[in-house]
């Protein structure tokens, strides 16, 4: 190449650069990044029960039934269904024109075999079902039947529960996968397809629109209605440093960002292109999680110590800071603002702490001083500052504190471990469940007192299992709330855990993005972008 | 010194098999379970040890150690976890982000910390060579990730210059490919040019004060050649040899940088795999960064008899 050649390609090099961005501008608005709360490290939502491998299967898989934000299972994939008068048998019609991203269509047998699979993993609304199931059975290429011996009025509920594992409906090839093996291929029947040549496990996942997806008439409400889409492609990005996000974010190199770092929220704020509000409505629950099994608490009043010391305000400061909006006091299991919300039996959690009581309590359980195992996931924040709170409560009523600071890993490995304390087991430990999961009794593993097939921690009372059954056989809402508050108080008066108070998170996104709703899962359909 | 390479690269094996066994075991011994992190905090115990069974965690360790060296030995190492995915596949998606970023790091190093370090002997004790000492003590005592949310404060939420994070082929040009890198570049190579600049800078004060520097100069060499010609080829070898400890420096360093700046690349991969207890894929990485460790020494020595030829193998 000559001087000039030179010249003359530098210059069409540099009009290219120039005019790049206008092209890039027109097709931006196409795409949405979002950073979502965790790595997509895998994307079979059967096989884990993250909520991250929820969210984005909601964008590949259909359900049945969807909830809307009254937490009222609507149809989704089901153009209707018919229900016995005896609740033993239902039967559900699918929605025609119902087609897999492969271009087959969605058949019975495919969904007989997603609930199938469903079932073995689901132990709170899936096994149950399982249980009192005589058969599933295809009815003809658009219709299912349950043929149950036992009545199960909340079918809906779990047919189009949110909580995980969500009940998806794959082909039947891949559903046939054994529950506890990881599928390989992402076929689905919803909005979007997932496009695993792209897909970088820890930096990026990608979802393109299906242009064969029927959505429903109704308007979108969370998982129920028309999922609309209004991009052609949806970009996961991954970004672990919370700062790094916030900057990405007011820098416009992404659109939403799940769960902005409380800390970062007041920066976010000031900025004019970025809006912030509550994510998730229905929040989550903090939890101080009790051994059962070892003194001193496997008796009642060591537990009612802790309750009685412990204060749900200090645990949200430490938690989420002083941002007043975030959180509350939690005298109750049940999430607040939800139509099963009680505060029967919930006293003990309320007024001034009292620790002369409780030194008093701990000492008629027998306690003399032994080390008490508190174990702290100092990676993740939300479980090392309620550790933290725990480590200082525990000194003021007199416990010998045995504070063993891990990752979430190693305490995920260690609080399965029903040793004593003293041989690598444990008496105390910290996480939170999500609100959405403690709307009733279905979803809520950590309210289970069956004794050894209960939660880690593994509480034992037949009372509490009473009330939960009581719940799953009422008829109308007006029973299930009397089942809920006596259910309430006797979990309380059991002292099952203790829950730490009730906070919510923030999302964030650029304000040329609308049509972002409040939700326990992000909600993409009916987003747009400018 | 072909047979000394071929000697020094079959040494490289018990070095890498030693290294597989410590960190197999390590792993072995360290607490943590993947079982309980992919079953989630809604999953039942018997769940868990069923994942558990599944992926044959449950099996005793030398089965497991010999399965899967058996399997490396067949160039497989193993499958994610996780991902489901083939370890090799994950490195190669991730290999090119890392490159890139050691690259150009030595590459923007190199240029400034050798001239920074050789100007600083020269003008030994004035302004010039404090100034250079300072900004070396300054590089080697703040961590890579204070300098790199510095620079993206200034440099991308400031002055709107370059993105925050992120990382594009050079595939798709040059110059996106240099925006998204060059800040993680700085921020990475600001430690390892303090250490060559200080290095060569100590070296070259030795070197200067040699009788054959001087008699260079009687002859009438130009300062220029004196510096980069005489001294500078004869204060190479401890450089070079503190080029090659630094890597691993930068390896290290490069963990913190791509996470800092959300670079799809190794050490990302490393930290995600170690947190989560993906034990192919850690063993997968660190085997890989041994490797090329071992092999970037072996590099150091050879490059010694290029500028010495007293040195011969």
């Amino acid at each position: 190449m000559d001087r000039r050649g030179f010249l003359k390609a530098a210059a069409i090099a540099a009009t290219g650069a120039l005019t790049a961005p206008r092209l890039s501008l027109a097709a931006d608005n196409k795409t949405l990044r979002f950073i979502p709360q965790a790595n997509l490290a895998n994307l079979d939502p059967i096989w884990t029960t993250q909520y991250v491998v929820r969210n984005g299967s909601l964008l590949i898989w259909d359900m049945l039934y969807g909830v809307n934000d009254q937490l009222e299972p609507q149809p989704q994939m089901c153009e209707g269904h018919e229900a016995s008068a005896d609740f033993k048998t239902w039967t559900f019609k699918l929605r025609p024109g119902l087609k897999f991203h492969d271009g087959e269509p969605v058949l019975a047998k495919d969904a007989v075999a997603s609930i199938l699979r469903w079932m073995a993993r689901d132990a709170t609304m899936g096994g149950p079902i399982k249980k009192r199931m005589d058969a599933l059975e295809v009815v003809d290429d658009r219709t299912f039947r349950f043929r149950l011996n036992q009545p199960y009025p909340k079918m809906l509920f779990a047919l189009g529960k949110s909580s995980t594992p969500s009940l998806f409906i794959m082909p039947e090839r891949i559903a046939a996968t054994d529950p506890f093996k990881q599928i390989t291929e992402y076929v689905g029947s919803g909005p979007m397809r997932f496009n695993k040549d792209e897909w970088v496990p820890g930096a990026k996942a990608i979802f393109e629109k299906f242009d064969g997806y029927a959505p429903r008439s109704e308007k979108a409400n969370w998982l129920s209605g028309g999922k609309r889409i209004n991009f052609d492609r949806i970009e996961w990005q991954i970004v672990p440093d919370v700062a790094t996000a916030a900057a990405a974010l007011q820098n416009g190199e992404v659109d939403w960002w799940e769960t902005p770092s409380s800390d970062l929220v007041p920066l976010l704020k000031q900025n004019p292109n970025v809006a912030v509000d509550i994510a998730d409505p229905l929040g989550n629950i903090g939890s101080f999680r009790i051994n059962h099994l070892h003194p001193p608490f496997n008796d009642v009043r060591a537990r009612r110590a802790i309750q009685i010391a412990l204060s749900q305000e200090d645990y949200m400061g430490a938690v989420v800071g002083s941002d007043q909006a975030l959180w509350k006091t939690l005298p109750g299991f049940f999430t607040p603002d939800t139509p099963l919300y009680t505060e029967n039996g919930g006293e003990p959690l309320k007024g001034k702490r009292d620790y002369a009581l409780a030194k008093k309590l701990l000492a008629e359980a027998g306690y003399k001083n032994e080390p008490v195992v508190l174990l702290v996931a100092t990676d993740v924040g939300i479980t090392k500052a309620q550790g933290d709170v725990t480590a200082d409560l525990l000194k003021r009523i007199g416990v010998n504190v045995d504070y063993q600071a891990l990752d979430w890993g190693t305490v995920g490995q260690r609080r399965a471990k029903k040793e004593k304390p003293s041989e690598g087991g444990w008496n105390i430990f910290h996480t939170w469940h999500a609100g959405a999961d403690c709307v009733n009794p279905a979803p809520y593993i950590a309210l289970d007192a069956s004794g050894d097939t209960a939660w880690f921690g593994w509480p034992k009372s037949d009372l509490v299992q009473e009330k939960i059954g009581a719940w799953y056989a009422a008829p109308d809402l007006a029973a299930e709330k009397v089942a809920i508050a006596e259910l309430n108080k006797a979990a309380m008066d059991h002292v099952v855990y203790v829950p730490t108070g009730f906070f919510k998170g923030y999302q964030a996104w650029r304000k040329n993005v609308s049509g972002v709703v409040k939700a326990p899962f992000p909600v993409f359909w009916d987003v747009t972008k400018a | 010194m072909l047979s000394y390479i071929a000697r020094r690269i079959v040494a490289t094996i018990p070095v890498v098999l030693m290294v597989a066994l410590f960190v197999f075991s390590l792993l072995y011994i360290a607490p943590g379970d993947p079982a309980a992190i992919i079953a989630g905090d809604q999953a039942t115990p018997a769940d868990v040890e069923r994942i558990r069974a599944s992926l044959g965690l449950d099996r005793p360790f030398l089965v497991r150690f010999f399965d899967w060296f058996w399997h490396v030995l067949h160039g497989d190492l193993g499958t994610s976890i996780f991902t489901n995915l083939p370890v090799t596949h994950m490195i190669a998606q991730r290999i090119e982000p890392t490159v890139s970023l050691m690259t150009l790091t030595l590459i923007l190093s190199l240029s400034l910390a050798i001239p920074m370090g050789v100007i600083a002997a020269w003008k030994h004790g004035t302004w010039i060579d404090r100034a250079v000492m300072m900004t070396a003590v300054l590089g080697f005592s703040t961590p890579v990730f204070v300098i790199g949310y510095v620079l993206a404060y200034i440099f991308a939420l400031r002055l709107d210059w370059l993105p925050v994070q992120g990382f594009t082929s050079i595939s798709e040009g040059l110059l996106p490919f240099l925006r998204n890198l060059i800040l993680p570049a700085v921020a990475l190579g600001l430690v390892y040019m303090a250490l060559i600049a200080r290095i060569t800078r100590a070296t070259m004060l030795d070197v200067l004060s040699q009788d054959y520097v001087r008699t260079a100069k009687a002859k009438g060499v130009g300062q220029r050649g004196v510096l980069f010609l005489h001294a500078l080829k004869n204060a190479a070898v401890p450089i070079v040899t503190i080029v090659g400890i630094g890597f691993a420096a930068l390896i290290g360093g490069a963990v913190v940088t791509e996470s800092v700046f959300a670079i799809p690349g190794l050490g990302r991969l490393t930290v995600d795999a170690i947190l989560r207890r993906d034990y192919p894929v850690i063993q997968g990485v660190v085997l890989l960064f041994s490797f090329v460790y071992v092999l970037v020494n072996l590099g150091v020595d050879l490059l010694y008899t290029l500028f010495d030829p007293r040195i011969r193998y």
